[in-house]
């Protein structure tokens, strides 16, 4: 990898979340990240519960401004607010999504295609395919409230291509799908990655679905990054056969 | 077509299937404002009110139910995706603040509207209430739907600031605006501090104008430059603090647990 095809990097983020008016109290979610992702790559994040996974990706998205450290997108500096052309090029589905809950499956595509300046035919032929790609015909007109976890899911993976992202980031995309749902999303995620080339980082809890997906892995523990590289050298790093073997030994204490 | 447009027309669109599929928002615009007139009608009979006196009264009830519908849509612009937990989701897109103001403003006016021709329609039909001059009509809606931006503002500024818990300000702000700038009194008849306060609300000023219509003196001069240019203050200032309570709710993790 060359180091002028990084698209994302992350340097140095700190941050703390305070809680608590009279006697604040600090949770440290990051303590000092860096990381380099390369274009087109399938980069996993790992890490137990509460790891700082969710908030990392947060960060890079803009949603969430770090305390220290700065994340380069596609070489343009955000320490603390991105451009409306950077966040164009990029988009997010997150595990458990959430959409309004009023708005049909076609509906939310509409709505969130608008917001990034889709109009007319460009958008309805976008949203028409996107509802194929997903296998979302069978629900187009049903409320978002009304969905099964699993077609939330999707609608999400659906909304997250509606700007034909460079870099896409997904939280748990299978988190709480049975494994037939679970094996068509990674299905999904394989194809968007060799046919569209798009960089996408993902967070999961599932190590089966990080050592067929992803890379290179970064374990995330504490806010920090435990473990970096690919996934031969982190099993080698832990003396472990599989990921879930180096998964149990880098989250031990 | 323009992109912010785009995403303008993309919040009206929104507010709009909320309108139309929420039974909340049906009796928002219909059902409470259609109470309010009639008791207050009903009320102006049984005290054997002049005629005057009765506009004065009905006045206020319709602006009082064009002023409620117009600015909760505005709030609800930012609440729905509150309520729905989607604040994320909006703001991994390019979205301005202004956006959803303006595009949730787009179909509280068109509400307010409706409330608005419903409400004299009945007062019309049922206390003989007659509309004033078309431009003094229009001129105060204008203002009525200014101040409606403004109070909806102030309701997305504080959930920014302060989370989902605070939204009942959506109901508590309009109500108390609208004791302060006299909506069933002459400001007047205030106490001298309050009705200082009512001086810094442009309602006050375009219920005044609009009372002229029948026949009511001023108390206040200018009071389209007064209402007018209060109002394009207020949003000026509301926009710059949404700004900042946006950035800080990116700071503390705000903008994260309105998703969640």
């Amino acid at each position: 990898m060359k180091k002028n095809d990084i698209v994302v990097e992350v340097q140095g983020i700190i941050k703390d979340y305070k809680s608590g008016f009279f006697k604040p109290h600090y949770t440290h979610a990051l303590r000092g990240i860096d990381l380099a992702i390369h274009e087109g790559e399938l980069f996993g994040v790992l890490g137990p519960n509460g790891a700082g996974k969710t908030t990392l990706l947060n960060v890079i998205m803009g949603l969430i401004t770090p305390d220290k450290g700065c994340v380069m997108i596609a070489g343009n500096k955000n320490c603390g607010k991105f451009s409306q052309e950077i966040r164009k090029t990029m988009n997010m589905s997150s595990g458990n999504p959430n959409y309004p809950w009023a708005l049909t499956v076609r509906e939310a595509l509409n709505f969130y295609g608008m917001l990034y300046g889709l109009w007319g035919k460009n958008l309805s032929m976008k949203v028409d395919h996107l509802i194929d790609l997903m296998e979302l015909k069978k629900y187009a007109d049903t409320r978002f409230d009304e969905l099964s976890t699993g077609t939330k899911q999707r609608t999400s993976i659906a909304k997250s291509l509606l700007n034909d992202p460079k870099i896409l980031l997904l939280d748990e995309p299978t988190s709480g799908m049975d494994p037939n749902i679970s094996r068509k999303i990674r299905k999904v995620i394989k194809r968007l990655h060799s046919e569209l080339k798009i960089t996408i980082l993902l967070t999961t809890h599932y190590m089966r679905e990080a050592e067929e997906l992803c890379s290179r892995i970064a374990f995330i523990k504490d806010g920090k990054i435990a473990a970096l590289g690919t996934k031969e050298k982190i099993k080698r790093m832990t003396s472990s056969k599989n990921m879930e073997e180096a998964f149990i030994e880098l989250a031990t204490d | 077509m323009n992109s912010q447009l785009i995403r303008i027309y993309a919040f009206a669109y929104r507010n709009y299937i909320f309108a139309v599929r929420n039974f909340f928002t049906f009796a928002e615009m219909l059902f409470w404002p259609i109470i309010g007139i009639l008791s207050i009608g009903l009320m102006g009979g049984f005290l054997s009110l002049t005629g005057n006196m009765k506009s004065f009264l009905l006045t206020g009830a319709i602006m009082a139910g064009v002023f409620q519908t117009s600015q909760l849509d505005v709030a609800y612009g930012f609440l729905y995706d509150v309520w729905s937990k989607s604040v994320k989701q909006t703001f991994i897109a390019p979205v301005r603040n202004i956006d959803y103001i303006l595009g949730s403003w787009i179909i509280g006016t068109l509400r307010g509207i409706i409330t608005f021709f419903m409400l004299a329609g009945l007062a019309a039909i049922f206390f003989k209430f007659q509309l004033p001059s078309t431009l003094a009509l229009w001129i105060s809606l204008a203002g009525v739907y200014l101040t409606a931006m403004i109070s909806g503002m102030t309701v997305i500024f504080f959930i920014f600031m302060f989370g989902q818990r605070i939204d009942i300000i959506a109901w508590m702000l309009s109500a108390l605006m609208m004791m302060l700038c006299g909506i069933y009194y002459p400001v007047t008849y205030l106490p001298a501090f309050i009705g200082k306060i009512a001086q810094f609300i442009p309602l006050t000023y375009f219920l005044e104008y609009f009372r002229t219509g029948y026949g009511f003196t001023l108390n206040f001069s200018h009071p389209l430059i007064k209402g007018f240019g209060l109002s394009a203050i207020y949003i000026g200032i509301l926009l710059l603090l949404i700004e900042l309570a946006f950035l800080k709710a990116k700071k503390t993790g705000m903008l994260i647990r309105l998703s969640e």
